[in-house]
């Protein structure tokens, strides 16, 4: 199930954000090592104190399980302000339309492979239509994320291929990162439903009252 | 905190007031407002076409103090439904007192974040069915993006220390496509001759026009003759 946590409704969800950055320390620190700053175990940057908004995959009894971040690029943002390299010294772009996706990640210990339930696969898919779902409702008609090429790779496969790419592949580290465009559509969330077989409503309620609620 | 309704300044805003309420005709709205927080004096400014009497009752009672359309939706990057928000006091300071002054029962802000990490937000009302409004939100939502950056901009640039600090900062690709534009070119010739995809040209464009605060492309390509951006052809 999918929950949206921005700064309005993040003091009833706690728990979660705290398990959410404990996500993103095993994974970006962890596993991927990436120079992020983790305190006490959380993966906090400064884009999180810029009330962005979260896509957070919760399990049945209540555990996250992936999620990413959502922030406008009309104002700061990781493309603009930390990953300008990707961009060759070229301004960002600016958009009241288009939002920035960073931090996505799922929980691949927790998670199995396959394509049931519980895998990486479903759970990522989940997440993408959260997000794409979350975006038209709010105008925005495409999102650029920063990602590394098996990130790439996984889009590609789950019916969810970038329709371009911005700047140039620049390494990050260990990985390489590139920016990929994505449009915020009904044919991309079919397309992922189809890949995912997951067809029905990954919010809770509708996206309006779950809104309300979390 | 103060409270500043900038259309009772000068004339020079006078277009803002008109694209307000011409904002409302073109969305099937009743109300429009756009306010933002001033970075230095933490005041709140603003542009509204509600009757007098509200704004006055607004004003005198200091209702933007506790208003949770603008504390709560600078919270959100995604428009924020006035359904979304707690019954706490603040809000029934504010919506019953709106009620009573017989305003329209539905209404969404949008914000905006600027490069300065400035905020402003864009309120709009109308009178309507619950379903009838989900309905015309959805239609909507992608103009009222826009017209929120529109106005965040000619507030912005109302500023002269901010106009100064807001050159817009196109990227080379960026003014590569309005060249071609200002060139008569498709968004598909475009893309074929950049080797890019032609949802990528539109991008370009989208984010092109709102640095310069245009409207439409051919603002923006107007803006950009005159910035001397790009060549007249």
């Amino acid at each position: 199930m999918i929950k949206i946590i921005d700064s309005i409704n993040h003091s009833k969800n706690l728990d979660l954000l705290e398990q959410m950055h404990q996500l993103r320390a095993r994974v970006f620190q962890g596993r991927l090592g990436w120079d992020v700053n983790v305190v006490d175990g959380k993966e906090i940057d400064m884009f999180d104190n810029l009330d962005p908004a979260h896509v957070v995959s919760v399990s049945t009894s209540g555990e996250v399980l992936g999620c990413m971040r959502l922030l406008q690029t009309t104002g700061p943002h990781m493309l603009a302000d930390v990953f300008s390299s990707i961009m060759d010294g070229e301004p960002p772009l600016r958009s009241s339309t288009l939002w920035e996706a960073t931090r996505f990640c799922v929980d691949t210990e927790r998670l199995g492979r396959g394509k049931g339930r519980n895998t990486i696969s479903y759970v990522t898919s989940e997440i993408m239509i959260g997000a794409f779902e979350f975006a038209m409702k709010a105008g925005v008609s495409d999102a650029v994320a920063v990602i590394d090429p098996i990130m790439d790779r996984v889009m590609k496969r789950s019916g969810n291929a970038p329709y371009d790419y911005l700047g140039s592949a620049t390494p990050m580290g260990k990985v390489t990162a590139l920016a990929a465009l994505m449009d915020c559509s009904e044919e991309r969330i079919a397309s992922i439903r189809e890949y995912s077989g997951i067809t029905h409503n990954v919010f809770s309620g509708t996206l309006e009252r779950f809104l309300e609620d979390a | 905190m103060k409270i500043i309704d900038l259309s009772e300044e000068e004339a020079c805003n006078e277009n803002n007031i008109l694209f307000i309420n011409q904002l409302c005709s073109n969305l099937g709205l009743d109300y429009a407002t756009y306010s933002t927080t001033d970075r230095v004096s933490g005041s709140v400014q603003g542009y509204a076409n509600y009757p007098e009497e509200w704004k006055s009752h607004y004003i005198n009672r200091g209702l933007h103090l506790v208003d949770p359309t603008i504390h709560k939706s600078a919270l959100s990057i995604a428009p924020v439904d006035w359904s979304r928000f707690e019954r706490d006091a603040k809000y029934d300071a504010v919506f019953s007192a709106a009620c009573d002054f017989g305003l329209p029962n539905q209404g969404i802000t949008v914000p905006v974040r600027g490069v300065f990490g400035d905020r402003g937000l864009l309120s709009v009302t109308t009178n309507c069915s619950d379903m009838e409004w989900e309905k015309q939100k959805t239609k909507i939502m992608g103009d009222l993006q826009q017209a929120a950056v529109h106005m965040q901009d000619a507030v912005m640039r109302s500023d002269v220390f901010a106009r100064s600090l807001s050159l817009p900062n196109l990227s080379a690709r960026e003014i590569e496509v309005l060249q071609w534009v200002a060139a008569g070119k498709t968004y598909q010739d475009i893309g074929d001759i950049l080797s890019i995809s032609d949802r990528t040209v539109e991008v370009h464009l989208r984010s092109s026009r709102d640095k310069l605060g245009a409207l439409t492309t051919v603002q923006a390509v107007g803006r950009a003759i005159g910035m001397k951006l790009i060549y007249p052809l």
